[in-house]
């Protein structure tokens, strides 16, 4: 089944990086969701905090909201809240807040990157991050997990998510159907009024679209602008991903031919793939290997879910997806060595919460995951898996589905961009288009070479910038998207650049003919 | 007794508003100091940060496309030949060869980092050449199945505890000292004209024959001057607060804000010293035989307060000279806009040997006002 989603290296700290994203797996995340979540100090009684990653003061705090808002004397909860102050505060009264994805990834964990991504917006505009309910600081809903030593000898088809989705469900002292989208959108009107902001842009990245769509929906008065980045469109439930992942390899299968190193190196890359899913549907393979990070000795059970997972999982990111044909080449090959790499990436930094997960996909995306789609999905490896996860665990996690106005479609003119990156293999521009039907005021900019997440890959960010201090879409042009960022694949585990026994045969023609030349 | 006083003063501001262009001369300076700071700065804002497009050489930029691709992700690239700045990046002949093999490729960076105006293009080429080092670097960990953070044992954890309005406190520093520069200088021509000038013109003995005493006659005089050094203060106070908001300081990643607050505190705390700086001048300018002496003495008497007020600023003052008056009040001042606590004691004694000099400067002018040698200047 699918893996989860941040792709975090030690490389890309700097730059695009990791965001947040979609994945879906209930099982998955569940399992690995151990202790690795990041603590942030924060200490609701004093006004400064700051976040992993990030050196600058940020101004921390929460808001108690009931935990259901029809029993406003229940059960309460701490929604907590983190703003990046603005560099030179001209606006006092608006603030730019940042929704984070998953669902279930903490908005406040990212800081460091929302604060890279937006810092033209953050000098003159405060950055609002929030908490969303179940996740981060805000009654995080996450489940014991085995912890991910034993990922990699685990094959995923042994696992009982029944009982596992059961245990988790025990251990958490929540009442889980008041985790939904629209309960939490409350909780982030509460914070804003708390803190007297007057107008809200809203910048949305993948689930976090879904946040901003419905804010546009209920609160229409209190936003400026809205910024849609990788986005899930009311009307689709996300269990549609799994299209969206086999046209992303399809693009990268062609991305490599039209290369002519990457087509040299690997001419067969969509054989080698078939290859590979047909042998690891048949039986997982065992071989004995060091553990990524200790070192220490273990069986790696390359399975068809883990294979896939890391395929997925490094499409996210532009420069991890550079490795992608080496890796699947290798495979092929029977050496699983830059699979597992790519595998391990995705182990220990989903950050997402589990249970949150799954109150926000089982009631807002299986329910309505009809008849049809699901004999469709048949013919779909991820979205098959997916769907027979979470057949097993929403019906415990029981949580009601949402009215069919939901998936209405948003009607709205406030002034709202929205970013699809061509080669994203969450939310494709399809997507986008059909969040567009009926947004009277909007621009759909595609970005053709980057994936999830456009606004940390390109100059999407600028344009947000741009947005939020017109106040309107006028100007704004996608001219910049569009400049060419692609990189060279890796031909082998060491360079992107042409390989020598190339370069070799080339110089030793030309010098052949300069000895042909003297001869004459 | 302050009747006479007042009356005197009006006397002395209207002979100071006779003469227009002397007086204004001072207050110039109130008014053009803060914008040509601000001018400075936004000039100089613009050539320390690095363009948003940085064009350099490139030599043998073939040798390594995905390189160069990425440096362009960045922006950094060949662009113009003419906007290029005076950067080279060099790209070793076996580069991609040893690429191959996992051998260190070599890059050669040619610039002058003594150069101002590159040093922080040098730092973004460096810092964008490190990443995609590191980036390389851990994928080819990935490709052989180990994980990149293995090769990150420590992680550092900065929490700064500057806010966006302390990091701006050198520049303030800078203001600060300009603004208390403005409560010497804009009352300075004032001083010599109703000094050395009224002897010149004899009618400083025409003054002294009426039936007021010299005691009233200072006191009349150093509450004009320091009416004048005031207004001097509050101008460029008025003048800082609306121009310092256009310069683009959050570019470099602060802010310098100037409150209302910060005005009132300024205001209180410039008082005791607009009257030592008019009693100062006042006893200098008596003191000159004339006019033109008065000048060049007050010249010489203001690089005083001027080294006080920047040991203050650049902090290469040794402790005690944070007792004394002038730097003193403006290392509270200083203290107050980086957001930490005033330090009050030192505040209150360095406003009080302020008051204390100012007091002497004034009986001491009253004696010589009595001595024939000072009042005909001989």
């Amino acid at each position: 089944m699918p893996q989860a989603n941040i792709m975090h290296t030690a490389s890309d700290k700097e730059r695009q990086t990791q965001l947040a994203l979609w994945l879906l797996l209930p099982l998955a995340a569940m399992l690995f969701s151990l202790a690795g979540h990041a603590e942030t100090d924060t200490a609701p009684t004093n006004d400064t905090c700051y976040v992993d990653g990030l050196p600058d003061r940020l101004r921390c705090g929460f808001v108690t909201v009931p935990e259901n808002y029809a029993h406003p004397e229940g059960r309460q909860l701490n929604i907590h809240y983190a703003v990046l102050p603005a560099i030179k505060p001209s606006f006092t009264k608006e603030a730019l807040l940042a929704i984070a994805g998953g669902p279930g990834q903490s908005a406040i964990e990212n800081a460091p990157t929302f604060d890279r991504m937006l810092s033209k917006v953050r000098q003159q505009r405060d950055i609002l991050l929030i908490d969303q309910r179940g996740t981060g600081q805000s009654n995080l809903l996450q489940c014991e997990g085995e912890g991910f030593e034993g990922a990699l000898s685990l094959n995923e088809d042994d696992l009982d998510i029944a009982s596992e989705t059961q245990k988790c469900l025990d251990g958490l002292d929540a009442d889980v159907s008041q985790y939904g989208s629209e309960i939490a959108l409350k909780d982030f009107e509460a914070v804003r009024a708390h803190l007297g902001y007057d107008k809200l842009h809203v910048y949305g990245i993948s689930y976090g679209t879904r946040m901003a769509q419905l804010y546009m929906r209920h609160y229409p008065q209190v936003l400026a602008t809205v910024t849609l980045d990788g986005v899930v469109p009311m009307q689709q439930s996300v269990l549609h991903i799994g299209d969206a992942i086999d046209r992303a390899i399809g693009l990268l299968l062609d991305d490599c031919s039209s290369n002519a190193l990457c087509h040299g190196q690997f001419a067969d890359l969509e054989q080698d793939l078939q290859q590979v899913n047909t042998r690891l549907a048949q039986a997982p393979v065992s071989s004995q290997v060091r553990d990524p990070l200790t070192n220490e000795p273990l069986t790696l059970v390359m399975t068809r879910a883990k294979f896939m997972g890391a395929l997925r999982m490094a499409m996210y990111t532009p420069n991890i997806r550079a490795l992608l044909p080496h890796a699947i080449h290798q495979a092929a090959q029977d050496n699983f060595q830059a699979i597992m790499g790519l595998y391990a990436l995705t182990i220990d930094s989903t950050g997402i919460a589990a249970g949150m997960h799954s109150s926000v996909v089982c009631g807002e995306d299986w329910q309505r995951f009809s008849q049809v789609e699901r004999q469709q999905a048949e013919q779909n490896y991820f979205t098959r898996e997916m769907v027979d996860a979470f057949d097993l665990s929403c019906p415990i996690w029981n949580v009601p589905a949402v009215d069919a106005e939901f998936s209405a479609p948003i009607t709205s003119n406030i002034p709202t961009l929205v970013l699809s990156g061509q080669l994203d293999p969450a939310t494709p521009p399809s997507w986008g288009e059909m969040a567009m039907a009926q947004l009277s005021n909007a621009k759909h900019f595609i970005a053709p070479y980057a994936t999830h997440g456009v606004a940390y890959q390109s100059c999407g960010n600028d344009l947000i910038a741009q947005l939020v201090s017109n106040n309107s879409l006028d100007g704004l042009s996608d001219d910049c998207l569009s400049k060419d960022v692609r990189r060279n694949f890796y031909l082998n585990a060491n360079t992107v650049e042409a390989l020598p026994a190339a370069k070799q045969a080339l110089s030793s023609t030309s010098h052949t003919e300069a000895q042909g030349v003297n001869h004459d | 007794m302050i009747n006479t006083i007042i009356a005197m003063v009006r006397k002395e501001l209207i002979d100071a508003a006779r003469d227009k262009r002397s007086v204004m001369a001072g207050l110039y300076y109130a008014i053009g100091a803060p914008l040509m700071m601000c001018g400075m700065f936004m000039l100089l804002i613009g050539q320390i940060t690095s363009p948003e497009a940085l064009n350099i050489t490139i030599t043998h930029g073939e040798r390594a496309p995905d390189l160069v691709k990425f440096l362009a992700s960045d922006d950094i690239s060949q662009g113009d030949k003419a906007d290029r700045k005076e950067i080279e990046l060099i790209i070793s002949q076996d580069y991609a060869s040893n690429m191959a093999k996992s051998r260190a490729a070599e890059l050669t960076l040619i610039a002058d980092n003594s150069n101002e105006k590159l040093q922080s293009s040098i730092r973004r080429i460096e810092k964008s050449l490190q990443q995609y080092s590191a980036e390389m670097g851990s994928l080819r960990l990935i490709a052989r199945g180990i994980d990149p953070k293995v090769v990150q044992p420590i992680k550092v954890t900065i929490e700064d505890q500057a806010t966006s309005d302390s990091k701006g406190g050198m520049i303030l520093g800078i203001a600060i000292f300009m603004m208390v520069y403005a409560v010497f200088i804009s009352g300075m021509n004032l001083a010599i004209d109703t000094s050395a000038g009224e002897r010149e013109r004899n009618s400083l003995a025409l003054l002294l024959s009426h039936p007021v005493s010299t005691r009233d006659i200072v006191l009349a005089k150093v509450t004009a001057v320091t009416i004048f050094a005031m207004l001097g203060l509050i101008l460029t106070l008025i003048i800082s607060k609306i121009a310092y908001g256009f310069v683009p300081w959050q570019e470099l990643g602060f802010s310098v804000n100037i409150t209302p607050d910060f005005i009132g505190l300024m205001l209180v705390i410039g008082l005791p010293i607009a009257l030592m700086a008019a009693s100062l001048q006042l006893f200098v300018s008596f003191m000159a035989k004339s006019f033109k002496e008065a000048q060049s003495y007050l010249t010489i008497v203001l690089i005083v307060p001027m080294m006080l007020s920047m040991a203050a600023s650049y902090n290469i003052a040794p402790d005690t000279l944070q007792w004394l008056p002038v730097s003193g009040q403006m290392q509270a001042l200083i203290a107050f806009i980086k957001g930490k606590e005033i330090p009050q004691m030192q505040l209150l004694l360095s406003s009080a040997t302020t008051l204390a000099i100012t007091l002497a400067l004034m009986f001491g002018m009253e004696r010589s006002l009595k001595s024939e040698k000072i009042v005909f200047g001989l």
